[in-house]
């Protein structure tokens, strides 16, 4: 023992530096240390945290081993939520605009005058009969601040919360929409899925619950005895996803979709699905007639006759034999899951058929549903004749069909002032100037904006467009639910709670609604009886308390048992009443339900067929108010040829914009751990590059290393060439997550937003710019 | 008397570089700004290799985590005129900074580039001191660092395990890497302990060692991918 004394010395030399540590305003005494569990606020990944806290300081962060999503592991994002909580620049107290939008001149205010302003120009609002001119963009969080931003606009009059999340970082639910008649989240439970086709989806990079899905990873390629799962990865470059996919199948951008029902032509035509899920729980798959008497086109007569072999190949540069090979290694091992990614709707659907003609659907290693979490729904509200008037306008983005929430046509309609123009906007949780295409139009909509008022605990691309900034807590400081799933389905419901008191003046946004809605007065007031967040999420979580199902987090073993006793009937939780309840969960960090109900076909299939649906009544139904003539091949997956952003000959390449582990959406950009790492397989950070084949490279003779002008039709950015063999001859990919126009000392500046270069194309149906269809040169810079 | 060793599974291993991470925030890793990096100042002590090889479409590409590979006999120790980097009787390669004089040979003589220089004084803004780790020093310009096991670690289990009055066990004591790993794609232990997991795996047929043939003896075990 002598030498580990000895090594002591040796190893931590020097701890004299220990007094350097802490300024001032804590003590340094002996440390006490504690660990705190929460949960991560860094994505929505919903990964259980404990943070170590010495003296009031949060000096590390680990996973939660009781937490189920997480199991005591995390991704590089969670480790440096420490620096999210301590980064130097964050806004320490509200501030109000003095100089000109954008110039970045500020006045600190207090809260008290916050409110003032605030709840002047609301009440403004409200008596000239405008209610409904304020508008709430909000970006991607969960739970119960959804609902309170809801009931605060229902009760106040208006119509418009408006989501703008950050789009390519969530499973393809259109498709699921349109399939399964869904449109909240799915589990696809890779644990139990023998191969995985990946259609562009970086399971491994940029996935909707990082740490879940690399630790399904880990279990499928060696968690199981003599079994090793296959994946396929097909991308328009070679992501992290790709070089640890078995398989790596390039293609033209864009062109997933037609790729996939190439293999669903393959897998009918050689008869290769599987008939009895097909016969009995789907819709639309042979030809069928409607209640009118009319013959209407079935999936199987279409995909045979439009997607040929050929013809597919030819679009996406995919093989024939390779496109063939997929089809039957896709059908013969069982189970098998597609996952795409946000792709426009219809593409999506072809690949979530595939998933439907292999009946892996709600069954072990297939997509899974998962149950809600039983909440208490907060009582009903009474609306006030203002409220009533305002809440029966129109939204201002004109909403309709699968997906109600259009921010670009938001943007466009603010700038058109039709339907009307917003007075009011209130920026929660997003960053429109910075995490969409076409950045220039979200920010002259918010030049056009009187009054526009930002939550971030950071001078964002938009706060720095804003009157008003607010800052929220950061999430390492507020009281927040999380309600979330597993990739088996298991409901998986986490407590965020403050780890150290908040570091500046800084106060939780759902705290300061209700004191909003208390200075707004009358049925507004009445209506949010509650004195802040804590008390709205206590009230919320009796539901779960009486729900009489699942338990707190525990360990593995005591998952089993529960699983046990609930299948026979049983329910014994480990806590007697609400008090106890409540204690444990913010022991434990949360609650959880280790059960997936299957063959509840009501909550599976919510298509008007109660079937998983090949051709889409659900988007039938909802399109069959607009007027035009509709084709069955309209609701049946197909091919969407998408307008290029440029022609061939001035802009001879595609552009890929790809994710990150470390920056994806481009929230983390402040977090120098992260910044380090942005791209490992290049040793690049902290700028942007823009990765060339190197063939293509010595074609034009740019070397490795230079500075070059990446140009399309929308506008041009100066990045880092860099020749990678991974990288398609005629497609250039550039990654998303730097280029910040404001910020602190560790993104404003660096490098380069490739969003600026992609288009203003829209899809109908989610409005949304489509992606892949940009075209570029490059020359030297 | 103990032999710690490290696993790590390629199968297994995503990419996701949560080791990268987890070990900066353990070993209060200087940060690297933008322009000290573009000179190749980065500090790592596990990095995540690439090796992508063969021309488009027939690529083969790996991802590789090297932290310090801990050789039974390490080449560092043998340049290192002041003898500031020594093994201990566990299998440990350490660094005692104060006697660090930064020359830099060990950093030229380690085949798997391990060793990093402090090219200044590592710097936090003051609003960031305080959530440093307090169990691992700060390091001064001109030193040499580089993976330690994540040795304060072993001593403070070794101290809990004494405070118990209990013999250590390997299950204490875990680097931070491996603790964080989301994959379970590393393991860590005891390699004199011929039944721990770590050993167990490292006479599996998929082991490899890195740059084997230098008689180097790295302690860190790596699987290979596929079946």
């Amino acid at each position: 023992m002598g030498g580990g004394a000895g090594a002591a010395i040796a190893l931590g030399g020097g701890f004299w530096k220990w007094s350097q540590f802490p300024p001032a305003e804590r003590s340094n005494g002996p440390g006490v240390e504690r660990w705190i569990p929460t949960v991560c606020g860094q994505c929505t990944g919903g990964c259980g945290i404990l943070v170590r806290v010495i003296d009031g300081w949060a000096v590390n962060i680990a996973g939660n081993p009781l937490h189920p999503v997480n199991r005591g592991t995390l991704c590089p994002k969670g480790i440096a939520g420490l620096q999210g909580l301590y980064d130097p620049d964050r806004i320490r107290t509200p501030l109000k605009r003095i100089g000109k939008r954008g110039e970045g001149r500020y006045q600190p205010i207090t809260w008290e005058e916050a409110l003032h302003l605030v709840s002047e120009s609301l009440k403004d609002l409200r008596q000239k009969g405008e209610a409904h001119h304020l508008v709430v963009l909000g970006g991607r969080y969960r739970g119960l601040m959804r609902s309170l931003w809801d009931r605060f606009l229902n009760s106040f009059g208006s119509p418009n919360y408006i989501d703008n999340q950050f789009r390519w970082e969530e499973p393809p639910v259109e498709g699921l929409f349109l399939t399964q008649g869904i449109d909240s989240l799915p589990a696809y439970d890779i644990e139990n899925a023998q191969y995985i086709l990946s259609f562009g989806s970086g399971i491994l990079e940029s996935p909707w619950s990082p740490v879940q899905m690399l630790r399904g990873y880990g279990h499928f390629r060696r968690g199981r005895p003599g079994i090793r799962g296959r994946l396929v990865q097909i991308e328009s470059r070679l992501s992290f996803t790709g070089i640890k996919a078995d398989e790596w199948v390039p293609l033209q951008p864009g062109t997933e979709g037609i790729l996939a029902l190439g293999i669903a032509h393959m897998i009918i035509k050689e008869g290769l699905y599987h008939n009895e899920f097909i016969s009995g729980q789907t819709f639309g798959f042979e030809s069928w007639t409607g209640p009118d008497g009319r013959e209407h086109l079935g999936f199987k007569e279409f995909v045979l006759s439009e997607y040929e072999p050929t013809v597919v190949s030819k679009r996406t540069g995919v093989p024939i034999d390779q496109l063939i090979r997929l089809a039957r290694e896709f059908s013969s091992s069982q189970p098998s899951l597609a996952i795409g990614y946000r792709d426009r709707p219809f593409h999506q659907m072809a690949v979530a058929i595939l998933n439907g003609l292999m009946g892996n659907i709600d069954v072990s290693g297939g997509v899974l549903i998962p149950r809600s979490i039983p909440y208490q729904s907060l009582p009903p509200l009474k609306e006030d004749a203002i409220a009533q008037r305002g809440n029966s306008q129109k939204r201002i983005d004109e909403g309709k069909g699968i997906s109600v929430n259009h921010p670009y046509l938001f943007a466009g309609n603010t700038l058109s002032r039709k339907p009307y123009k917003p007075k009011v906007l209130f920026l929660y949780y997003t960053n429109p100037l910075f995490s969409n295409p076409d950045p220039g139009l979200f920010s002259k909509a918010l030049q056009e904006i009187p009054l526009v008022v930002s939550f971030s605990p950071y001078m964002d691309d938009s706060a720095q467009l804003s009157d008003l900034i607010l800052p929220d807590h950061t999430p390492l400081e507020r009281w927040q639910d999380d309600p979330f799933f597993l990739n088996s389905g298991f409901p998986v419901l986490g407590i965020r709670q403050p780890v150290i008191p908040p570091l500046y003046r800084t106060k939780a946004t759902g705290d300061f609604l209700l004191a909003l809605t208390r200075s707004l007065g009358g049925q507004i007031q009445k209506a949010f009886p509650w004195n802040d967040f804590k008390e709205v999420m206590m009230v919320s979580l009796k539901g779960v308390f009486e729900a009489k199902r699942g338990d707190t987090f525990g360990l593995q073993f005591d998952e089993a048992w529960t699983r046990l006793l609930q299948r026979g009937g049983w329910s014994v939780p480990s806590y007697k009443n609400f008090e106890e309840f409540s204690k444990l969960l913010l022991e434990k960090g949360g609650w959880w339900d280790p059960v997936y109900d299957f063959g509840e076909r009501d909550r599976v299939f919510r298509t008007p067929s109660r079937k998983f649906e090949f051709y889409s009544q659900g988007w039938k139904k909802a399109r069959s108010s607009s007027s035009g003539e509709w084709k069955d091949s309209s609701f049946l997956p197909h091919w969407e040829e998408s307008k290029e952003t440029g022609n061939e000959k001035e802009y001879p390449f595609h552009l890929h914009v790809f994710r990150t582990m470390s920056l994806t959406g481009g929230r983390n950009a402040n977090q120098p751990w992260l910044q380090a790492m942005a791209g490992q397989h290049l040793f690049e950070k902290w700028k942007t590059w823009v990765e060339i084949n190197p063939v293509t490279a010595k074609r034009m003779s740019i070397s490795d290393g230079e500075w070059v002008w990446v140009e399309s039709p929308r506008g041009k950015v100066r990045v880092k060439a860099r020749l990678y063999k991974g990288a398609m001859p005629d497609v250039v990919s550039i990654p998303f997550g730097q280029g910040h126009s404001s910020g602190g000392r560790w993104s404003k500046g660096l490098g380069q937003n490739p969003y600026r270069l992609i288009g203003d194309d829209l899809d109908p149906i989610t409005g949304y710019p489509i992606h892949g269809t940009t075209r570029v040169k490059i020359y030297k810079a | 008397m103990h032999k710690w060793g490290m696993v790590i599974d390629l199968d297994r291993c995503s990419g996701c570089q949560t080791c990268m991470a987890a070990c900066h925030a353990e070993n209060n890793i200087a940060i690297i700004g933008p322009e000290e990096s573009a000179m190749g100042r980065t500090i790592h002590w596990i990095e995540l290799l690439p090796f992508i090889e063969g021309e488009y479409p027939h690529i083969k590409a790996r991802l590789l985590p090297r932290p310090c590979m801990h050789c039974e006999h390490p080449p560092c120790i043998k340049v290192c005129p002041v003898g500031a980097t020594y093994t201990n009787e566990e299998g440990i390669v350490g660094i005692v900074y104060s006697r660090c004089i930064g020359c830099r040979y060990c950093t030229t003589a380690c085949p798997y580039t391990v060793r990093s220089f402090n090219w200044y004084e590592p710097q936090w803004p003051k609003e960031m001191k305080g959530s440093l780790n307090r169990d691992v020093s700060i390091r001064r310009k001109g030193v040499v660092e580089k993976c330690s096991f994540c040795h304060h670690r072993l001593l403070k289990a070794r101290e809990m395990a004494k405070s118990e009055k209990r013999e250590l066990l390997s299950e204490d004591y875990i680097p931070a890497c491996v603790q964080a790993c989301p994959s379970n794609a590393m393991y860590f232990g005891d390699l004199n302990d011929p039944f721990s997991t770590v050993s167990i795996l490292s006479r599996e047929r998929r082991a490899f060692k890195l740059l084997e043939d230098l008689g180097t003896e790295p302690k860190v075990i790596y699987l290979s991918e596929g079946m």
